[in-house]
Formats: C-alpha cells, sequence, structure tokens
C-alpha cells in the first residue's frame, strides 16, 4: 500500500473501466460477478467488462489502494465460499469523487460550446 | 430455467481454463479462479445459445485484449526493478570510490606533511573510529532489502544507534583520559549525516520514477 499522502488529482484521468468499479462499488461492497453486473445494469449494456478487464482493473486498483477485499464475506451461508468481496477505500472514495468533478466540469465546457442542450 | 449449465457451456469453461495461460503466471494464480467463476456465472445466467455465444466472443476478445497488457506491465515491473537495481549499486560504487579517493589523499598529505590534508585525516580518523562501517553495514542491509518492514526496522536502527553511540562516547570520554570525546563526537555526527545524506539522494535524486 502507498503512503496516504498521495493525492487524488495524481490518479486522473482514470481508465473507463476503473471509474466503473468504483462506481459499482460506491454503494456497497461486492464480488467480481456483481461489479459486472452492476455495471452493465447501470450503462443499459452498454458497457461489458470481460474477466480480463474486470480483474486487471481490480488488482491496479488494489495495489493503489483504491479498494480493497473484504476479509469475510457478507453472506457467507448463502454465497459461494469462493468469491472475493471488494469494498471502496477512503482514498478510493476521493478518487472517484476527483473524477466525477473531472467529468462535470468536461461536460459543462461540451455545454458552453454547444455540444449539449442546456439544462433547465 | 434449470440454472444448471449446458454441455457446451463446460466445454467453453475448459477451453478458457487453458487460454488464462496466456496470462503471466502471478495474475493467473492470483486471479484465474475468480475469472473462471465469473465466466461460470455468466453463463448461467445466459438463458439462450445466441446470449452464451456472445458472451463467449466477448470473453475471447477481452482475453486477447488483455493479456498482451498484463505481460507488458509486467515487463515495466522487472524493467524498475533492475533499474533501481543498477542505481543502487551505482551509489554504493560512488560511495566505496569517495572513501578510498579519500584514503589516498590521507597517505599523501601524512606523508608529506600537508596542513590541510592532515586537519580532514584528522575527521577522518575520527569518521572511522566511530563506526563508519557499523553504519555502512547497515546502510547496505537497508539499501539491499526488498523486504519492506525489515529495511525500515533497519533503518530505524540506523538512527536509533546514534543516540547509544553518542551516550557511550560520552562515558568513555569521562572514565577514559587517553580518549578524545570531541573528537569522536565530531565524527559520528559526520558519518550519521554522510550516511543520512547519501541516503537521502538515493532516494530522492537518484531513484528512477516508477511507472504505474
Amino acid at each position: 500500500m502507498k503512503a496516504p499522502t498521495r493525492r487524488p488529482e495524481e490518479f486522473l484521468p482514470l481508465t473507463p473501466a476503473m471509474f466503473h468499479i468504483l462506481l459499482a462499488l460506491a454503494d456497497k461492497e461486492r464480488h467480481g460477478y456483481h461489479i459486472m453486473r452492476e455495471v452493465d445494469e447501470r450503462t443499459s449494456g452498454n458497457v461489458k467488462l470481460g474477466p480480463g478487464t474486470l480483474y486487471g482493473s481490480i488488482k491496479r486498483m488494489m495495489a493503489d489502494g483504491l479498494i480493497e477485499e473484504l476479509e469475510e464475506r457478507p453472506d457467507p451461508e448463502l454465497d459461494d465460499e469462493r468469491r472475493r468481496y471488494y469494498r471502496l477505500t477512503d482514498f478510493g472514495f476521493r478518487v472517484a469523487t476527483a473524477e466525477a468533478q473531472r467529468l462535470e466540469q468536461m461536460v459543462r465546457s461540451a455545454r458552453a460550446k454547444k455540444l449539449l442542450p442546456r439544462t433547465r | 430455467m434449470s440454472k444448471s449449465l449446458s454441455k457446451d457451456a463446460g466445454w467453453f469453461l475448459s477451453i478458457y481454463t487453458i487460454l488464462l495461460r496466456a496470462y503471466p503466471r502471478e495474475f493467473r494464480r492470483e486471479y484465474g479462479s475468480q475469472m473462471v467463476l465469473l465466466l461460470l456465472d455468466c453463463q448461467r445466467d445466459a438463458r439462450t445459445a445466441p446470449a452464451r455465444t456472445r458472451i463467449w466472443l466477448r470473453t475471447l476478445i477481452d482475453l486477447v485484449r488483455t493479456a498482451p497488457l498484463e505481460h507488458l506491465e509486467k515487463i515495466k515491473k522487472e524493467k524498475n526493478f533492475m533499474r533501481n537495481l543498477r542505481t543502487d549499486l551505482f551509489a554504493i560504487g560512488g560511495c566505496v570510490l569517495i572513501i578510498l579517493a579519500a584514503l589516498l589523499l590521507l597517505s599523501y598529505g601524512r606523508s608529506h606533511q600537508v596542513s590541510s590534508i592532515l586537519l580532514f585525516g584528522h575527521l577522518l580518523d575520527a569518521l572511522a573510529f566511530t563506526g563508519i562501517l557499523g553504519n555502512l553495514i547497515v546502510f547496505l542491509l537497508v539499501k539491499f532489502t526488498r523486504f519492506r518492514p525489515l529495511r525500515v526496522a533497519l533503518w530505524t536502527f540506523l538512527i536509533v544507534s546514534f543516540v547509544p553511540a553518542i551516550a557511550l562516547t560520552l562515558i568513555v570520554g569521562l572514565t577514559d583520559p587517553t580518549f578524545n570525546t570531541p573528537k569522536v563526537l565530531i565524527g559520528y555526527v559526520l558519518s550519521f549525516f554522510f550516511w543520512y545524506g547519501l541516503h537521502w539522494l538515493w532516494s530522492n535524486k537518484l531513484r528512477p520514477t516508477e511507472t504505474a
């Protein structure tokens, strides 16, 4: 794990896969397939993460301290014991927020250039 | 709808397990079983044959795209390790050269009675006397230990050893009239800042930037 003195901006821009994974983990901890399903549903099937993309991103985000693996499964009775659950770290939350703000700024610029309709 | 796997899906899973060898071994060991499990879940939820075919195609394309990326990342990491090792060796080699040059200069100064070199010689004597060798050994251990907790422990030792060494010097100085306390103290302080400075240089200036 890297030192906690890092700034979230150092990690921007995130890859689309990383940002989608952070969004999927923003509200609760999930395992790989749950993350994949959540991204698929939230984007109406426009973004589909393959196993290599998903776990490659998970590996990098764990190394950067954006997400962490849970020691215990949230529902050990009902679930497959082989599954690994992941959750957002505080730093990961800050990085996701910084990326969302960056994207918001870009959308605002696109609106100013009339690439997008103005919101009421 | 049955949630059991069809025969063709079982075949694909077996093939995928073999194809996972395209990824680096460490990655496969860490995430291979999770990737197979993920695909198993996807297959179970695919209700029709075309849906299953789409999953297979997507998975194969994903494998072709991401396996080289993982290998590339592994190569980059190894390259960085080698570069860091070279930098370490360079720093230590440079340090040894400085010491050798100083010793040669000192022996020349002593044999020719050069006053400025003799003054430097007194400082160097003190440096050698007060544990430059001990600090060098710990410093080398710090630099070559890749196991972070041990490295931190050794580095802490290097700093902490400063306090007992000073105390010991003062005690010996009080009990032994022939012991030159100021010389030893100056030597130890110099020795400490020398190694600390070298460490600072190594970690802030010489170390190559790690790629993400």
